[in-house]
């Protein structure tokens, strides 16, 4: 054993210390707990006929119990993977049809796989990140309301149903990560998701909608 | 894997399950309505009439009244709330019956002033009173409809002054009018007899609005919907009748004809309109427009003929109007019957027609007004 295997020893010795309190280097996997809150920037379109000319929809806002997944592929460069618990988006009247109330509602799952950039040395206690994300929103779960049945000709024995397409869109993303040490962190991402898609009505009529959400999601994580 | 590791893969299967459990079931729709209603009750005309004569004023279904029957608009209101109707006045032929459990007061032919037998359950105004001394508890809906015939009264005297130096027509404004304001309208000419026309509408709004409120919202009643009147000169009957007016003297008095009935009718609704402002009981379904656009716009509605009656007619009336007898004009008479010229559809060619017979709606005329009473009832939080 000579002082260089020593020095060798001791180097490595001080890159793994050095590691273990880094926080996002290559290969570090976290996950994160927290909430999102959907805000649907509603576009709709009218309602295929037969229907008042004019007959469209607004989507509310939701928040569900969410959390998610996180692998550092490169010091920069994070696979992120959002999960959750189903929001729930409810539909009103507009247009011809405004005042009218709720028309229906439905549980959506939006699944997203996001690449993400982080800026800043690993070890930095606050790192922003852009993001890229596809997202596929699940719809399920639509129901409809006695006023859609009013207004659809619909009755309680046959009610007017509603299935809204599932459909990918694509999801830009802008965070931070704010390490309060090597295990704990908070994460904070605004994203917007570019989503349309149509829901078609049992009675025969579909409507175009462009959600378009704006998306608020924060979360505690823990990395290992 | 490092135990947290395996934690954390634990952590994510486990979420994905219960996302893929919250997947499943539920959907359908919620037949619950924003407010309870345990009783419907109609007054109003042929519209609205549940089979008074034993049938409706429109295709009949596979039974003429009843279960099987075509729904009617305001029995499709009725269902929403899990309420069916029933007439509360039958007739023999020559007289009324009351069938005190049935809460349909409408009548076919119903008058706001029926001035030949104002008594009669014919008259709108006594369904109205009728209905009120049966006393309200203010969880019923109240559906009302009238004026089309009072309209159509006023328009068949007004047309026949030529003919009979205004008899007719001075006959009938005087049972609304008082007489200084008839006479000076016919010293006033042909611009007077026009404009004397609105006037007797509104004030028949009036009287309309008054009559409901002291035998419905001051009886109790929380929630009454009135159904205005339709542009009646969009009906078939009414365009033969511009037709004949074109005929006879040019289409300039046609068009001149159709702007002053169409004007009475709008001086009713607006008045109607004004009469009930304010009142949160009270909501208007405006069928006037819906009806003007679904003539103008039809396709928007899937209506393929506007301007043509369903039902073949079966003879000609005294003023040279085709008849129709609704009995005999069932749902399979017509799918069996030849598609006229330019229909579409095969069998089903007139479930997208627009009219019956020459006044009134086809059971798919019934399912429009139907919706658009339910966007007025949706709108004021009852439904």
């Amino acid at each position: 054993m000579n002082k260089h295997i020593v020095r060798a020893g001791a180097a490595l010795a001080t890159v793994l210390l050095a590691t273990a309190a880094q926080a996002q280097v290559a290969g570090t996997f976290s996950v994160r707990i927290g909430a999102t809150h959907i805000a649907p920037q509603v576009r709709s379109g009218d309602l295929s006929a037969p229907s008042f000319p004019g007959t469209r929809v607004d989507v509310d806002s939701a928040s569900a119990l969410t959390g998610g997944l996180n692998y550092m592929l490169t010091d920069h460069w994070a696979i992120d993977v959002p999960i959750g618990l189903p929001f729930k988006h409810s539909f009103y009247g507009d247009g011809a049809i405004a005042g009218v109330g709720k028309v229906g509602e439905t549980k959506v799952l939006p699944a997203t796989v996001f690449a993400q950039y982080r800026f800043g040395e690993a070890n930095a206690n606050f790192r922003p990140y852009l993001g890229l994300g596809v997202t596929y929103a699940k719809f399920f779960k639509e129901r409809t309301t006695a006023t859609l049945n009013a207004l659809s000709g619909g009755t309680p024995a046959n009610p007017t149903t509603a299935d809204i397409d599932d459909r990918f869109g694509l999801t830009p993303q802008v965070g931070f990560v704010y390490n309060f040490n090597e295990r704990w962190f908070v994460d904070a991402a605004y994203y917007k998701s570019f989503l349309k898609t149509r829901t078609h009505l049992s009675s025969g009529q579909s409507v175009s909608i462009r959600l378009n959400p704006n998306v608020f999601a924060v979360g505690i994580g823990y990395r290992f | 894997m490092k135990p947290r590791m395996q934690w954390a893969a634990r952590a994510a299967v486990a979420s994905a399950v219960a996302a893929l459990l919250a997947a499943c079931g539920g959907g359908g729709s919620d037949t619950s309505t924003a407010v309870s209603v345990n009783s419907v009750r109609v007054m109003g005309d042929s519209l609205a009439d549940s089979g008074t004569f034993g049938f409706k004023a429109t295709v009949q279904g596979s039974a003429p009244t009843g279960p099987g029957s075509t729904p009617i608009w305001p029995e499709r209101v009725a269902t929403t709330y899990g309420q069916t109707l029933c007439p509360h006045y039958t007739s023999n032929g020559t007289s009324f019956s009351v069938n005190a459990t049935c809460t349909n007061y409408a009548v076919a032919g119903g008058r706001i002033n029926n001035f030949t037998a104002p008594a009669s359950p014919v008259s709108i105004t006594r369904q109205i009173q009728d209905a009120g001394t049966a006393g309200y508890n203010g969880s019923e809906l109240v559906l009302i409809d009238g004026g089309g015939n009072d309209a159509a009264d006023l328009i068949g005297a007004y047309l026949r002054v030529p003919r009979d130096g205004g008899a007719a027509y001075r006959a009938v404004l005087s049972t609304v009018l008082d007489t200084a304001t008839v006479n000076a309208a016919f010293a006033a000419g042909a611009t007077g007899l026009a404009q004397v026309g609105g006037r007797y509408m509104q004030t028949l709004a009036s009287q309309f609005a008054a009559t409901i409120k002291t035998n419905t919202l001051d009886k109790g009643a929380k929630r009454v919907a009135i159904v205005n009147m339709p542009g009646i000169t969009l009906t078939p009957r009414f365009r033969a009748v511009l037709a004949s007016v074109a005929a006879a003297n040019g289409a300039t008095a046609a068009a001149q004809a159709e702007a002053v009935f169409d004007g009475w009718v709008q001086a009713f609704n607006q008045q109607l309109a004004g009469s009930v402002a304010g009142d949160s009981r009270v909501v208007i379904a405006d069928l006037y427009s819906s009806f003007k656009d679904q003539a103008t716009n039809p396709a928007q509605y899937q209506l393929t003929n506007v301007t043509t009656a369903a039902c073949p007619a079966t003879g000609v009336g005294s003023d040279g109007l085709p008849t129709y007898t609704f009995p005999s004009c069932t749902a399979a008479a017509l799918s069996a019957a030849t598609p006229p010229a330019g229909a579409t559809g095969g069998s089903n060619w007139w479930q997208t027609y627009g009219f019956a017979d020459g006044f009134h709606p086809t059971p798919y005329g019934h399912q429009l007004v139907g919706q658009l009473v339910s966007r007025a009832l949706s709108q004021a939080g009852w439904l």
